[in-house]
């Protein structure tokens, strides 16, 4: 559903992605691990057709991002990692609007709406701008926007930022849902390894621009050669090093 | 609340022993210094062409304040007193914006301005923090009175030829000056926020503000002050003397600061020591009681600043139902993105206030055409209403080209950090500045069209005048609309806080630059057919055809250029928006 091939990108002198190459899965959830700095956010960004890449191709469901961006973005979904929002519209407004920037109209969308801000519970605030919402209330009006239109991808970039503990369940729940009912692709950068574990179908593991390593929990066990099953120890196991020293100490002080 | 407050005088004890303020203020110093001092080749060639800006702003500020000098001093026994009139008028207007501007500049550094959370989280004392932030205030609301009220001084300096003393007299009386109107400001701010929360207080501020500068310069444009030099339309010699002399109020700083440079400028009697120390003396006691009053109720501003940001807003229907009915013309493809400005513009006072400023424009422009005496003038009325009107043409090409860079170039820009919702949406980049084109085109033709069909009425033109005014004007909106749309995709802001800067920046000029290049290119392409046709007329004569051909090919020309207006900017506006990364 979502294929990255040889994606690279370049700020100036600075190597922010190096040849990353990845593949999801129709009804996958795909953890996107490492680092501040180490490129999520740009590879994101890359995907749902923000920023231009240096050289690759993002492809979602066999459509290129930069070739066909109309017909791709029609069937993504984005949640960038900082909610920013149309701050004088109400929350359904903004899902009015957003609905009929994808075609969707008439008394199916506002049941949609309906559904959505009861989902994400948002109903007692639908009809107040969205300047007045909290960040954790702007978070999950964003997600409700993301699953409007019903993509068959999604791109979340740290989707636990700002959530309560009640939030981050109620999240996680309607993309596990989403991803088992829906069969929606669901990849999900985040720097939480207690997240990933938790969520996530396969994982990779970036770290400064470069794909270190992917595949399923226990294939990176395998890889790491640890008997120890915590994403954490593989991660030591695994890439060893001086590098990766500093990257676990990254992961642990962002917990 | 009481937290902050607490700390803030356990503090204050602490301050009184050193310049803590000054360490307060370092980030800012190096943040400024920084900009300044960019590498960035692009950020230089903004800098070079703001200086270049300022500097004929400048030169043009002292140059036209010479002739108005040297003018006045030719005139017998009042020549001094008008001079001496206008440096008062010159003060209290100064006063009343600086007031101003240090009250809006407040609301940011005071409560809206990122650091303070940061600030207020450190052991600093709040008296360091109120004088840290007074600094910062002065700063950045002053440097623009200082930079054109400097010509001015300068002017007045060599005009009548002042000594030294002038000068230095005027170096030790501004700083008092310009910190009176900053403590007065920063104090209206604390109190304002102390009553409404810091956003509404905003808001109702940009209103008053627009207000106050509408009602002034309404009340100026009326009250038609260049009757001062003109002594016959006062019924009597002493009205006159009366008017000039009558005094601004004694207890004014305006006033002060006057009395300080007046006696040394001219040879009037005065005590200007005693002035001086009057506005040193004021300066300093307005410090500690603003210090004071920060220390009382800046705690609880601040805190209900912050409560602000929760407060509830109602819809209004009415504005629903206004909204609905506008997006009807446009297709149905756009009417989301159309809807969605519309309804955003009506919510957001910062946007709509800006139309207070625009009927003040249109009224003073019409009232000027209906005060013209046409009648009374020497040469064929026919012959100059017909030249008015074509003249009318230019000034309405400003007067919306004015609208537009407040209203059009910000199009793009107004889509702010929301930016991403657009573009990662399948609706292509192509929709979305169309969009933005044509939402703007209408409402600016309407503007343009009634601007040049009343100026016409009450100029009585021909109909041969009015059919050529009015589809130039209308044909020429769509260039200053394209050209406002492209440019403002080209040189999108669309991180700034309050958007009413968006039009103030480097694209902004550089588009009322070719905006006012491309107005004076249609006049100047269609005076040809104009002239003919008058002088035809006037000479009463038939036209030849090498005359109908000329006019043709400045039509042509004319159609050539509207067209470039309108569609390479927006073309460029299309591949940069297109390129662009978010």
């Amino acid at each position: 559903m979502i294929e990255i091939v040889h994606l690279s990108k370049r700020y100036g002198s600075f190597q922010a992605l190096e040849d990353v190459n990845l593949t999801v899965q129709p009804g996958e959830i795909f953890g996107f691990l490492g680092p501040n700095g180490a490129g999520k956010t740009t590879t994101i960004r890359i995907m749902a057709g923000l920023l231009r890449p240096t050289s690759g191709t993002v492809k979602i469901a066999g459509f290129d991002i930069r070739r066909s961006p109309e017909a791709a973005k029609a069937i993504l979904g984005v949640v960038p990692d900082r909610p920013f929002l149309y701050e004088k519209l109400t929350g359904t407004e903004f899902l009015r609007f957003l609905g009929s920037l994808y075609g969707l109209h008439g008394p199916s969308l506002e049941g949609e709406i309906l559904a959505l801000m009861e989902l994400f519970e948002l109903e007692e605030w639908k009809d107040e701008l969205i300047e007045n919402y909290s960040h954790g209330m702007k978070q999950r009006l964003v997600m409700a926007s993301a699953i409007l239109h019903r993509p068959k991808a999604i791109v979340v970039d740290e989707p636990m930022v700002g959530l309560d503990p009640r939030g981050a369940r109620l999240v996680k729940g309607i993309f596990r849902e989403q991803a088992a009912s829906s069969r929606v692709s669901i990849f999900m950068s985040t720097h939480s390894l207690e997240v990933a574990q938790e969520m996530c179908d396969r994982i990779a593991i970036l770290q400064r621009g470069r794909v270190i390593a992917v595949g399923t929990s226990d294939e990176l066990q395998r890889m790491a050669g640890s008997s120890d099953r915590d994403l954490e120890s593989i991660f030591l196991r695994l890439t060893g090093g001086e590098d990766v020293q500093e990257l676990i100490h990254a992961l642990r002080s962002s917990r | 609340m009481s937290e902050v407050q607490v700390r803030g005088q356990a503090g204050s004890v602490s301050s009184v022993l050193g310049g803590d303020w000054l360490r307060l203020l370092r980030p800012w110093w190096l943040s400024s210094r920084r900009r300044l001092a960019s590498r960035d080749r692009r950020e230089r060639i903004r800098s070079a062409v703001f200086l270049g800006m300022g500097c004929v702003f400048w030169a043009l500020t002292f140059w036209g304040f010479w002739r108005v000098l040297v003018y006045f001093q030719g005139i017998e026994s009042v020549g001094e007193l008008l001079a001496a009139k206008l440096l008062s008028m010159i003060f209290l207007t100064f006063f009343a914006l600086l007031i101003f501007s240090n009250v809006v500049t407040a609301l940011s550094t005071y409560f809206l301005s990122d650091d303070l959370e940061l600030l207020l989280a450190t052991p600093a004392a709040l008296l360091d923090l109120y004088r840290a932030k007074f600094f910062e205030t002065v700063t950045s609301s002053s440097w623009m009175v200082l930079l054109f009220g400097t010509p001015v001084f300068l002017v007045y300096g060599v005009v009548f030829g002042a000594g030294p003393l002038y000068y230095l007299a005027l170096l030790l009386a501004l700083p008092p000056f310009l910190m009176i109107p900053a403590a007065m400001g920063v104090a209206i701010m604390m109190l304002l926020t102390n009553i409404f929360p810091a956003r509404r207080a905003r808001d109702i501020l940009i209103v008053i503000g627009l207000l106050f500068g509408v009602g002034l310069y309404v009340l100026i444009r009326f009250l038609q002050p260049e009757r001062l030099v003109n002594p016959e339309a006062f019924s009597g010699v002493l009205s006159y003397f009366a008017a000039l002399k009558a005094p601004s109020h004694p207890l004014l700083p305006s006033q002060w600061i006057y009395q300080v440079v007046s006696p040394l400028l001219l040879r009037f009697q005065g005590d200007p020591v005693f002035f001086l120390a009057m506005l040193w003396s004021t300066a300093a006691a307005f410090l500690i009681l603003g210090g004071s009053l920060a220390q009382r109720i800046y705690g609880q501003g601040w805190s209900r600043s912050q409560e602000g940001k929760k407060a509830r807003f109602s819809r209004s229907a009415m504005a629903d139902f206004v909204v609905r009915f506008l997006v009807l013309p446009y297709p149905e493809r756009m009417r989301p993105l159309v809807k969605k400005d519309a309804m955003i513009f009506l919510r957001d006072p910062t946007q709509w206030s800006q139309l207070l400023l625009l009927g003040a424009l249109v009224v003073v422009y019409l009232y000027n055409f209906s005060a013209l005496p046409v009648e009374q003038a020497p040469i064929d009325s026919w012959y100059l209403q017909n030249l008015l009107a074509f003249l009318n043409l230019g000034l309405a090409g400003f007067v919306v080209a004015s609208v537009a860079v407040r209203f059009v170039f910000p199009a793009v820009s107004l889509e702010g950090k929301a930016f991403w919702v657009l573009r990662s949406s399948p609706m292509p980049v192509r929709d979305i500045l169309w969009g933005k084109f044509w939402s703007s085109l209408f409402p600016l033709m309407l503007l343009a069209g009634f601007l040049v069909v009343a100026s016409n009425y009450l100029l009585r033109v021909s109909t041969f005048m009015m059919i050529l005014s009015v589809g130039t004007i209308l044909l020429s909106t769509f260039g200053i609309t394209g050209l406002g749309v492209g440019m403002g995709a080209l040189y999108p802001r669309f991180h700034v806080e309050n958007v009413a800067h968006i039009s103030s920046g480097f694209g902004g000029m550089i588009y009322m630059i070719l905006a006012i290049g491309f107005i004076g290119g249609v006049v100047l392409l269609e005076a040809l057919p104009v002239y003919l046709v008058f002088h035809a007329r006037f000479m009463r004569q038939p036209l030849h055809l090498w005359e109908y051909a000329t006019m043709a090919a400045s039509f042509l020309l004319l159609l050539s250029l509207m067209g470039a207006a309108f569609w390479i900017p927006m073309k460029k506006g299309l591949a940069a928006l297109e390129e662009m990364e978010l």
